[in-house]
């Protein structure tokens, strides 16, 4: 096996290079790290701000003698077009929210539904229970009224009897009253 | 004798194919126009101005807790889904996360007047509403990464808005440190450095000087060019690179509002770390998080120090609270796709696993 490697210049040159960036980048830390840097940066800051400023003016100016539009009012227009942006995302969520509320209403809906459901189901269970009753109602006042028909009936019996007896009790009374005059005219022609 | 043989005659031990690859590489790089940024798949649910939020959906849903990323105001979002591989919204999709993805947008000259109080209650308040709803989810996890970490922690602290999780990476908490000159920080804090009046000029910086200031903070930089030299032979290495290349290339511009604000109540008067910050007439006391929270810095990182992030952990009444160091810089965190990694082990277990 060969202990020979391939020839990579580039990888010395990397270790150089970042050796060099670190230490290059280190230097300017160390350079600019001072009151003295901060002060230019914050002077350059300003001056640049304030000849952006006197630009600005002149190009806001310039633009309105010449009665073209700057960037400014292009803005504008462009924040018209967010303002109907944000509406509608304002009505996007109103829309969630009536959403929601429909759902809850109608999940409470389809709660009092399978409740009138469940009632209807009781009551029909209970109007059969109760036709039940009336049929057993029935069949009780046709047996009383059978009853009450033989009772009529025994009545009569009862009734057609006593006259009978009665009739009997009248026959033996004129049979006695009868035997008692016929003893009367007996004794009254013995008198003779 | 072929060119080959002769050039291997010539300079021994040299491998000519993987140089004639390296010289080929970088001449389309100086040559070729900026690679197109191939996001992860992706539907728009909302727009505002010149933001939009991103819905990522999972590759195959393993969560019932979204995850809402927010990026810095400073630079483009790109940066977290900035291609296969290497994107921090392509991990968490392939990891089972549904994603919802707030760009901010570049503002132009009618955004002059947005402020921090507007970006977090008019854009990233009502994004989060919007991807609860798009979600249906209950909660929402919040993921903010560098100066996003910043306004996702101070949205939190003020919001009535259900979230589950909080996690903040290289954030700067603490204004009084920094990368820049302890010079420049005092000059800051006393007022001597002031922007107001650059700001009110501009309405909103221009790409430019948001540009210059970031080379300012590393004016020597030959390092990303040296390092495309050395492994421009590596094709992948060579995609990155030009992604990157482009996303550094590509500030974005702030709104002036912003940009006074950012200056003032955060570098000046360090108000975030007082207490004293009030957004939207809301004051803004990160006490008021108490949801799991997970902040990570990385031990590299040149433009978020780690002291700045640090003292977050102290301020917020999360019983459930982690704070974790990792090897790597700030950019390379999310450039890597272990930004997503990182994430996803602590999420994991608190996402509502499905």
């Amino acid at each position: 096996m060969s202990k020979e490697k391939a020839y990579d210049p580039f990888q010395g040159i990397r270790k150089i290079s970042t050796m060099w960036e670190h230490q290059l980048n280190g230097l300017l830390y160390m350079m600019t790290d001072n009151n003295e840097f901060v002060r230019l940066l914050s002077a350059g800051t300003d001056s640049h701000a304030r000849y952006m400023e006197l630009l600005r003016k002149r190009q806001e100016l310039m633009a309105g003698v010449m009665n073209i539009p700057t960037k400014k009012d292009v803005a504008r227009v462009a924040k018209l077009s967010l303002q109907t942006e944000e509406k509608i995302d304002i009505l996007e969520e109103q829309i969630w929210n009536l959403q929601d509320s429909l759902g809850s209403l109608n999940k409470e809906n389809l709660a009092m539904f399978q409740e009138i459901v469940n009632i209807v189901k009781e009551m029909k269970t209970e109007f059969q229970k109760i036709g039940l009753e009336i049929s057993e109602t029935h069949q009780l006042k046709e047996d009383f009224q059978e009853l009450k028909q033989e009772l009529a009936t025994l009545k009569n019996l009862v009734q057609k009897g006593k006259a009978k007896d009665n009739e009997k009790v009248k026959d033996k009374d004129k049979d006695k009253e009868l035997v008692l005059t016929a003893v009367g005219t007996m004794n009254e022609g013995g008198a003779i | 004798m072929s060119v080959k043989a002769s050039g291997t005659n010539f300079i021994p031990y040299v491998n000519l194919e993987k140089e004639v690859k390296r010289w080929e590489q970088v001449y389309n790089v100086l040559t070729e126009p900026k690679p197109d940024i191939v996001p992860t798949e992706r539907k728009i649910i909302w727009k505002k101005n010149k933001s939009t939020l991103y819905f990522h959906p999972a590759k195959e849903k393993k969560y019932q807790i979204p995850v809402f990323l927010v990026y810095s105001l400073l630079n483009k979002s790109y940066i977290l889904d900035i291609g296969e591989g290497s994107s921090v919204v392509g991990g968490l999709t392939d990891r089972g996360y549904d994603v919802y993805f707030l760009d901010w947008g570049s503002p132009s000259y009618e955004d002059n007047d947005i402020s921090l109080d507007n970006y977090i209650l008019d854009y990233l308040e009502n994004g989060v509403k919007r991807a609860l709803r798009h979600s249906g989810a209950k909660e929402i996890s919040i993921l903010g990464y560098c100066l996003g970490g910043t306004i996702a922690a101070i949205f939190t602290s003020i919001t009535e808005l259900p979230i589950k999780n909080l996690i903040l990476a290289a954030v700067p908490i603490d204004f009084s440190e920094g990368i820049v000159p302890a010079k420049w920080l005092k000059g800051l804090q006393k007022g001597t450095i002031n922007f107001d009046r650059l700001s009110e000029v501009y309405g909103v910086i221009p790409t430019e000087i948001m540009y210059g200031m970031y080379r300012g903070l590393s004016p020597v930089s030959i390092s990303p060019w040296v390092n495309l030299v050395t492994r421009a032979h590596d094709l992948e290495y060579v995609k990155k690179w030009r992604r990157m290349d482009k996303w550094t290339k590509d500030s974005a511009s702030f709104s002036g509002a912003a940009f006074k604000q950012l200056f003032n109540d955060f570098y000046k008067e360090n108000k975030l770390l007082k207490g004293e910050l009030t957004i939207g007439g809301r004051k803004v006391d990160l006490k008021n998080i108490d949801c799991p929270f997970y902040v990570f810095s990385t031990s590299r990182d040149t433009l978020v120090l780690e002291k700045q992030s640090l003292p977050v952990i102290d301020m917020v009444s999360s019983e459930d609270k982690t704070y974790e160091v990792f090897e790597g810089g700030h950019v390379s965190l999310a450039l890597t796709g272990h930004f997503a990694i990182f994430a996803d082990k602590w999420l994991s277990s608190r996402s509502q696993e499905i």
